[in-house]
């Protein structure tokens, strides 16, 4: 068991929850955790992920009623900390609808719900969930999603394309219809990444009929980064310890 | 000829469940507005009054709208033109819902 | 809503006075054709049930398998015919969703649905492709947002579906044997309503399904709701872990009248229900309507009424499922309704507690059998003896079926499910090994294992000979899950026919039933779940007899190195193979003259009737024990794919279009024999000039496989073969796709009778469904 807790978000009408966990502990030895959605993320998580599925039943929107859950007012604190926080499909859509990261997932320009195989170009690797890939690399990997078009305004996509924070794009940019062939974007200081396609149904032998290397770095990447992470939080919590004490108000 | 917006609203016939409206209702208006007066929504009453800025709302059902252009006589017959494409085109199912056409003259 | 004379009679004598309003209305639910299979049951009990890993409890709404390890899978099968034929997208929802709640009843996790589809002819039905359409997104959406993935099904058009629609769908559950619901119940449990609440729509439902479709009762509609049904999977998961269900039941046809009069019938005890206390979606709901509301995602709990209950409340808290303790288990054996005076039709004052039913649970829940006549129908006459001639021949001798082959393989019944399935969410669950589109689909369980399942149904066949088309479809369904690798373990059976009063329809019924007996005992195959789906007719008459057989198969652990019984690597080695230019093809099986019912006469020649093909028991053992040998050996196959609709031709051709390769093969090398018998004895196939190229090519006989076998392994697989007495040729070779890429068939050396592109026919092939669909 590798000493790296991640706790993985379940709001009603999660249903990726499970596998979520599967590939987190059984195949990559994560210390895991299910927060339900009026729980708080126990203390000392060192990464929180945002499973797919219907939360909700994906009623209004895909995400739009789970980004009220009592849970994500942690989680927005503990993405504004650096703590490293995933999305994927349901739980990118929630990220979304609650401000985290910017932009919103439409339906998709089928029309219809998209269950395939396809190719991501990894932009960014330097978050703490692409550290280990190569910019240019090939991600085989799944979309399942009704909602899943990517869709900011012209300054937006500008900067987020200034800022180096598409992470992930569609090898076949026109799979959906996503603005610029997005399929996953992190946040200013990049801990938090939202993406669409599935990396928990990618990163098996028995699951991925294509290569299931390349998606396991996105976990090999979490594995390797939070024990760093966790020594850059202790160093800044000692060092404010020092430096104010408790009780100090802030101007 | 005239010519008139004329809109199309489809919603499910009474009696049948709305399972989009009430989950909007029941897990984001009402609750919100709960945990919105209370402060956290653990351990309230349910009682909606002082939520939502007092607005008190018992009920929210889904519709589809559909807004057409039609070139038509009078806004009767752009209506009842309407309403016979949307029973012969199928653009509804008439088992479990019903449509709401209103016509007025376009701008 | 009413009982035949006959039956109020039987009723009024069991009870032993007249039965009041509310009595009438439960038993004419639960005595419904849907509820109580009173025509059917009789000829029921002739199916097979037990076998070695089957296990049996009393009250359980699916079929339990030990698959080893601490672990079993369970399977349900149902369909959704007459609401999904008014109401496509609703109907086909709420039909997932009612045998989801079947496989939760016994405590399992559902882990996998297929399901079956059939329309009538798009080009002449003008319904067809709006059913079709919202049919697909009504069981798109309710899988996909329960988090269950359709992994496989079948579809199908057909001129006797028209206007009307069929589907079915089986449900896979998995989950720990000790876990499973130990259908019990004390006297002093109580009875616990679970789930959305109890309305007024699908009053009348199995009464519904048990007319014709002339006799259309709107309020039969009901509306799916997918976000309860997963909180409701997941409350009731809960519960059952922390020991908190004695009995569970799923609310389907008949709603309480069915759930309470069938749970308190199994278990042996009686069950007082207070209609009141059911939390209804609107008031003033009578108690006939209560009692016979068929409202979607509800489930019927028993728990003991301290800590059981304590423990279930606070469940559905955590989860926002609606509840209400709706009644008491007593010890007389007598399902009691009582209500606070609200009684319909109640003229004087009421008292505190009005007994608005009060009768033996086991008079209502067991309908009086019927012994329908039955006779062969005159249409039978003569109708195996019909043929056409063969496809005119070209100037130069050579027939070229080019132009044919192209139609069949873009016809809606052969061309890519591609569109389909890529709308449901099929790999949620991470179980998915082997996806849609390939014979069977493969889930791996957490013992090691992998679950194949197949679901087939061919009403073709099974109108022009009802017995032999259906033990065909049975043994497809084997088929399917041999060339995965997987040993058949299990099946479930869903028979679908017309109007059973009509002597004809029900002669057909009782053929069918009898022929998936007879395979299923001569294989060893147990019936571990079924359904009877009955009155299925159109404004032209009933349906084509259309029973659907699902098989499930194990992944067998031959060579396996841990012995532990895990499936090896090779297993998924295999699974995992794709074809590879230069592959030899083999085909396993002989091919007869078997046309009747044939994708190619109907749809190509426009002919009904024919020879339809029969299953040898002999040969079918003989060639799927030889696939299973060469299936459990690492490298020796690429793929293996059964010759079903469209023949050897259409077969070969879909695994080149699959895997974008192309082919030469020479279908004089084929193996042919003149009927099962002297397959069966593995006799010589008749010399080739006896039988015309287009039989060869498009004969849909059983038991055949085609195998793509690499260079390195030929030598193996044919020895193999050779020991297993099955009868088989090496046909000819994959070769190169891409540009210029062509899938050709000869006759004899030089004769090419078909010569596809692969490019070309795979973008047609794969484009059809939705093209048809969108119009394009």
């Amino acid at each position: 068991m590798r000493l790296v807790k991640v706790g993985i978000v379940v709001f009603p009408g999660s249903n990726c929850d499970r596998d979520m966990h599967h590939v987190l502990r059984d195949v990559f030895g994560f210390d895991v955790q299910y927060v339900w959605h009026t729980k708080t993320v126990p203390a000392g998580t060192d990464a929180v992920v945002l499973p797919g599925g219907f939360s909700y039943g994906d009623r209004l929107r895909a995400g739009a009623i789970a980004a009220h859950s009592p849970v994500m007012s942690d989680v927005r604190r503990l993405a504004s900390e650096g703590t490293p926080v995933l999305g994927v499909c349901n739980g990118f859509q929630i990220l979304t609808e609650c401000g985290i990261l910017p932009g919103a997932l439409l339906v998709n320009e089928s029309l219809g719900f998209m269950c395939q195989w396809t190719d991501l170009v990894v932009e960014n690797a330097s978050t703490p969930f692409t550290s280990m890939l190569y910019v240019g690399q090939r991600v085989p990997i799944p979309i399942a999603n009704g909602e899943g078009r990517y869709y900011a305004d012209e300054d937006t996509v500008r900067d987020l394309q200034r800022g180096g924070r598409v992470v992930f794009r569609y090898a076949d940019g026109s799979v959906n219809g996503s603005v610029g062939g997005i399929a996953g974007i992190c946040s200013d200081d990049g801990n938090v990444v939202g993406m669409m396609p599935h990396p928990e149904r990618a990163a098996e032998y028995e699951t991925n009929p294509v290569d299931c290397g390349p998606a396991r770095m996105i976990f090999e990447s979490l594995a390797g980064y939070a024990p760093v992470q966790r020594q850059r939080q202790r160093q800044i919590s000692h060092a404010g310890r020092v430096g104010g004490g408790e009780g100090e108000a802030r101007p | 000829m005239r010519r008139f917006i004329v809109t199309v609203v489809i919603e499910n016939k009474q009696g049948l469940s709305d399972p989009e409206g009430e989950t909007i209702l029941r897990d984001l208006v009402l609750k919100e507005g709960r945990d919105e007066a209370s402060g956290g929504g653990a351990g309230s009453n349910g009682s909606n009054e002082s939520g939502n800025n007092g607005c008190r709302i018992s009920e929210i059902k889904t519709a589809k709208m559909l807004r057409m252009t039609v070139d038509s006589r009078d806004a009767e017959s752009a209506v009842r033109d309407v309403r016979k494409v949307c029973d012969a085109l199928h653009l509804y199912n008439p088992i479990v819902s019903m449509v709401d056409i209103t016509a007025e003259p376009s701008p | 809503m009413s009982l035949e004379q006959s039956e109020l009679d039987y009723l009024t004598s069991r009870l032993g006075r007249i039965p009041r309003p509310a009595e009438l209305h439960i038993v004419a639910a639960e005595w419904s054709e849907h509820c109580s299979y009173k025509s059917s049951k009789r000829h029921l009990r002739i199916l097979p049930t037990d076998g070695p890993l089957v296990i049996s409890e009393k009250g359980y709404d699916s079929g339990v398998l030990d698959v080893g390890g601490g672990y079993v899978v369970t399977a349900h099968i149902e369909s959704h015919n007459h609401p999904s034929a008014v109401e496509p997208y609703g109907g086909a929802a709420t039909g997932v969703g009612g045998v989801i709640r079947d496989i939760l009843s016994a405590g399992t996790r559902p882990i996998a649905i297929l399901d079956g589809l059939r329309f009538g002819n798009p080009r002449t039905d003008p319904k067809a492709l709006w059913l079709f359409k919202n049919a697909v997104s009504g069981i798109a959406d309710y899988g996909n947002c329960i988090g269950i993935p359709t992994v496989g099904g079948e579809l199908e058009f057909d001129d006797s579906y028209a206007g009307y629609a069929m589907v079915d769908v089986a449900a896979i559950g998995f989950g720990k044997r000790d876990r499973l619901v130990r259908n019990h119940a004390e006297p002093g449990d109580v009875v616990v309503l679970l789930g959305g609440p109890t309305g007024r729509d699908g009053i009348g439902g199995s009464q519904f399904a048990s007319d014709s479709l002339e006799t259309e009762d709107r309020s039969a509609v009901q509306i799916p709701d997918p976000f309860i049904e997963k909180l409701l999977i997941e409350a009731v998961l809960e519960a059952r872990s922390a020991g908190a269900i004695h009995a569970m039941k799923d609310l389907g046809g008949g709603g309480l009248s069915c759930a309470v009069s069938e749970t308190a019938d199994a278990l042996g005890v009686g069950i007082t229900i207070n209609a009141d206390a059911v939390h209804a979606r609107e008031g003033g709901m009578s108690v006939e309507e209560i009692m016979t509301s068929e409202s979607q995602e509800r489930m019927l709990v028993i728990t003991d009424g301290v800590r059981g209950l304590q423990t279930i409340r606070e469940i559905c808290s955590k989860f926002g499922v609606s509840h209400s303790v709706i009644g008491v288990v007593k010890r007389d054996g007598m399902m009691r309704v009582t209500s606070g005076g609200r009684r319909a039709g109640g003229g004087e004052e009421e008292e505190e507690e009005d007994v608005a039913a009060e009768m033996p649970a086991e008079v209502v829940a067991n309908a009086r059998l019927l012994d329908l006549p039955r006779q062969r129908p005159a249409y039978l006459d003569g109708i195996e003896g019909v043929s056409c001639a063969p496809h005119a021949q070209g100037g130069g001798g050579a027939a070229d079926y080019t132009d044919i082959l192209r139609r069949l393989m873009t016809s809606p019944n052969i061309a890519s499910r591609s569109w389909v399935y890529s709308q449901y969410d099929h790999e949620v669950g991470i179980r998915t090994v082997v996806r849609p589109g390939a014979d069977a689909s493969v889930l791996r369980l957490d013992n090691g294992r992998y679950l194949a399942v197949s679901m087939d149904g061919n009403p073709k066949h099974c109108y022009v000979n009802p017995r032999q088309g259906a033990i065909g479809c049975f043994e497809e369904a084997c088929r399917n899950v041999v060339c995965t690798g997987a040993a058949p373990i299990g099946m479930l059976d869903h028979l679908q026919f017309g109007d059973p009063t009509d002597p004809g329809v029900f002669w057909t019924f009782v053929e069918s039933v009898r022929g998936i007996s007879d395979f299923a005992r001569e294989m060893g195959i147990p019936c571990v779940g079924g359904k009877v789906s009955l009155y299925n007719e159109t404004p032209s008459g009933p349906i084509k007899p259309t029973p659907v057989i699902a098989v499930l198969g194990l992944v067998s652990d031959g060579g396996s190195r841990d012995g532990g019984g895990r499936a090896d690597d090779s297993a998924m080695q295999r699974m995992l193979a794709r074809p590879a230019d230069g592959d030899h093809i083999i085909v396993v099986g002989s091919t007869k003259d078997e046309m009747g019912g044939s994708e190619y006469y109907e749809y190509i020649r426009g002919v009904v009737g024919g020879r339809c093909p029969a299953v040898s028991a002999a040969e079918s053992r003989r060639n799927s024990g030889a696939i299973l040998d060469i299936t459990r050996r690492a490298g020796l196959s690429h793929m293996v794919h059964d010759c079903s609709k469209g023949g050897l031709a259409a077969a070969v051709s879909e695994m080149c279009l699959g895997a974008g390769l192309g082919c030469d093969v020479d279908v004089a090398r084929v193996p042919r024999a003149h009927d099962a018998g002297a397959a069966a004895d593995g006799t010589a196939g008749a010399p080739a000039r006896e039988m015309p190229d287009d039989v060869t090519l498009f004969s849909e006989s059983h038991s055949r496989y085609v195998v793509l076998v690499p260079d390195e392994s030929l030598q193996e697989v044919e020895d193999l073969l050779a020991r297993s007495g099955a009868v088989h040729a090496r046909i000819g070779r994959v070769t190169r796709g891409g540009p210029g890429g062509r899938i050709i068939l000869r006759s004899g050396g030089d004769r090419t009778v078909a010569d596809l592109s692969v490019d070309k026919t795979r973008g047609e092939w794969s484009g059809v469904l939705g093209g048809m669909v969108h119009g394009a």
